[in-house]
C-alpha cells in the first residue's frame, strides 16, 4: 500500500487544537494515558478545555497536569476525585460537572458515539440519578423510557472533535495495538473522535501487527505520534510504585 | 486486632470456592489476604481484567498490567483482558458472583451510599464503577465501621446520602457485627468477640431482629 504515513510530530498532530476545545481522552486512573500529548497541551496553554474522560486520572501524573494548570473548564466523566488536582479545582468551582455518570454509562455513551448511534438505553441508576435536585446543573431532565418492562435512561451518544489515545504500537497507516490493561477505554475513545491522535510507544512497519490483533483500525486514526518508549514507561511506573510503597525498592 | 483487619478477615469468610469476585478498595481488598483454605477465586478488575493475580516482584512490574487503582498486579494463567465497555458490561449484566465494597451508609432496606459527600455544596468524589457493580452483582456485601467518630450509627433506617444502589445489599459487615438484610429489617447474625446484642442495640439506628443461629464471629 502506498498510503501516506500518518506518523508526524506531536506539534503537527495537535496544532488543530485551540483553547475552548472539547477533547476526549483515553486512560484509566493514569494507565494508558497520552502523557506527551498532555504535556503539549500544557506547554501550549490550551485553556477552557471540555474534557471527556472516564475519570480525572492519577495525582501528579498525565491528565492531573491539566487541572493543576487550570486548563479544564468542564469534565464529562464518572468521577472527579481520583486526583488531588481535579478535586481542588472542582471544589473551588473552576471545573463544571453537569452530572456524574456511572462508569458503564459513560463508556456506553462514548461507544454509541463511536458507532454512529444516537444513544443508548441504560437501566443503571434509574430512580437514583433522576432524583429531584441531585444534579442542579442539568441542561435538561434525565429521560426515562420503559422498554420490555425495564425503565432505562435514554442517554445521548458522546463524540468529540478531538480524541487523544495511548496505544502500545502503531504502523504507519495508523493501525493501533494495545497492551494488556492499558487498553481500557482507548478503543472507544479513538473511534468516537472526529480527529483522532494516537500516542504510541513504538512505530512498526506496515504488516507487523497481525490483522486480528489490531485494537483500533487505521481508518479511525488521523495522526500517530511517538511518545515515551515501553522501557521508559516501565521505569516511570516502577519508580512511582516504589515511591508510594506499593512495591519494595529493588536491591 | 484492629477494626479494619477484623472486617477484612470476616468478609473473607463470605467468599466461596470458584466464585468470580470484585473487591472494592481499602478494607475489601484486604479480604484476599484471609481467604479460607480451599477457596480459589477469580478476581475481576474494573479496568478490564478477569484473572487478576497477586502483586509482582518489583523487577517484574509492568506499566500495562495494573488494577483499577493503578496498582501493579499480575495476570494468572487463563486471565483475559477486555475493554472498558465489556468490563462494565460484565458488571451490569450480572456476571459477577460477589462484590465486597466499602460504604458510607447502609440502611435496613439494603440501600447503600458510598459515592458522594457534600463538600463546598458539591457532590464528591463521584460514582466510578460502584453503581454498575451494585446494580448487577448477584451478592453485594457492604463493609463499614459500625459508627462514625462521634458514635453515630452508620447502619440507618434510611440512608441520607445519595444512593449508590437501591435494595441491593445482602450482607453488612462492621467492626462490631454481621447483619443480613431482610424485608425492611436487618437480621443480626453475629457480633464481634466481646460485643453483646445490647451493645449493638445502643449503636444501631436500623431496626433489627436477632437470628435464630446468632453466634459470636469466629475469626
Amino acid at each position: 500500500m502506498m498510503a501516506k504515513s500518518k506518523v508526524m510530530s506531536i506539534n503537527e498532530a495537535l496544532k488543530p487544537i485551540t483553547s475552548n476545545a472539547t477533547i476526549m481522552m483515553g486512560g484509566f486512573v493514569g494507565a494508558g494515558e497520552p502523557t506527551c500529548c498532555i504535556d503539549w497541551l500544557v506547554e501550549n496553554e490550551i485553556k477552557g478545555i471540555t474534557l471527556i474522560a472516564n475519570e480525572p486520572g492519577l495525582s501528579g501524573f498525565g491528565k492531573a497536569k491539566l487541572y493543576k494548570h487550570g486548563l479544564v473548564k468542564e469534565l464529562i466523566a464518572s468521577h472527579v476525585g481520583t486526583t488531588a488536582e481535579s478535586t481542588e479545582e472542582y471544589l473551588k468551582g473552576n471545573i463544571l460537572i453537569e452530572q456524574f455518570y456511572p462508569m458503564g454509562t459513560w463508556a456506553e455513551k462514548v461507544r454509541a458515539g463511536a458507532m454512529g448511534l444516537g444513544g443508548v438505553l441504560v437501566p443503571v441508576g434509574v430512580g437514583i440519578l433522576d432524583e429531584e435536585g441531585l444534579f442542579p446543573n442539568l441542561k435538561e431532565p434525565k429521560k426515562v423510557i420503559n422498554v420490555n418492562g425495564v425503565d432505562c435512561f435514554a442517554e445521548p451518544a458522546l463524540t468529540a472533535p478531538f480524541s487523544i489515545v495511548k496505544a502500545w504500537r502503531a504502523d504507519e497507516l495508523g493501525n493501533l495495538q494495545y497492551r494488556y490493561s492499558s487498553m481500557n477505554c482507548n478503543p472507544i475513545v479513538a473511534m468516537a473522535g472526529e480527529y483522532t491522535i494516537a500516542e504510541v510507544e513504538e512505530i512498526v512497519p506496515v504488516g507487523t501487527i497481525p490483522p486480528e490483533c489490531v485494537g483500533t483500525a487505521a481508518p479511525f486514526v488521523n495522526a500517530v505520534v511517538k511518545g515515551l518508549s515501553l522501557e521508559e514507561h516501565n521505569k516511570i511506573y516502577r519508580d512511582h510504585w516504589i515511591k508510594i510503597g506499593k512495591l519494595k525498592p529493588e536491591v | 486486632m484492629d477494626e479494619r483487619e477484623l472486617i477484612a478477615r470476616r468478609a473473607a469468610q463470605e467468599l466461596h470456592d470458584g466464585e468470580l469476585v470484585n473487591l472494592g478498595f481499602g478494607m475489601p481488598t484486604q479480604a484476599s489476604n484471609y481467604l479460607p483454605e480451599g477457596v480459589n477465586l477469580t478476581f475481576h478488575s474494573e479496568n478490564g481484567i478477569f484473572g487478576v493475580g497477586p502483586k509482582p516482584k518489583t523487577s517484574e512490574s509492568d506499566a500495562d498490567i495494573t488494577n483499577a487503582g493503578t496498582e501493579p498486579v499480575t495476570l494468572l494463567p487463563g486471565a483475559a483482558i477486555m475493554d472498558l465497555c465489556t468490563s462494565l458490561g460484565a458488571m451490569r449484566r450480572g456476571t459477577l458472583d460477589v462484590t465486597i465494597l466499602g460504604a458510607l451508609e447502609v440502611d435496613q432496606l439494603g440501600n447503600i451510599s458510598n459515592w458522594a459527600v457534600n463538600r463546598n455544596g458539591l457532590w464528591w468524589p463521584g460514582i466510578g464503577g460502584a453503581m454498575d457493580l451494585t446494580y448487577g452483582t448477584k451478592k453485594v456485601i457492604a463493609c463499614l465501621a459500625h459508627a462514625d467518630k462521634k458514635g453515630n450509627s452508620k447502619i440507618l433506617k434510611k440512608v441520607t446520602l445519595p444512593k449508590t444502589g437501591a435494595k441491593c445489599v445482602s450482607t453488612i459487615i462492621t467492626d462490631k457485627a454481621v447483619f443480613d438484610v431482610g424485608d425492611n429489617v436487618l437480621i443480626l447474625r453475629e457480633t464481634a468477640p466481646g460485643v453483646t446484642v445490647e451493645d449493638i442495640r445502643a449503636i444501631t439506628e436500623a431496626d433489627f431482629i436477632v437470628a435464630d443461629d446468632f453466634h459470636e464471629m469466629v475469626l
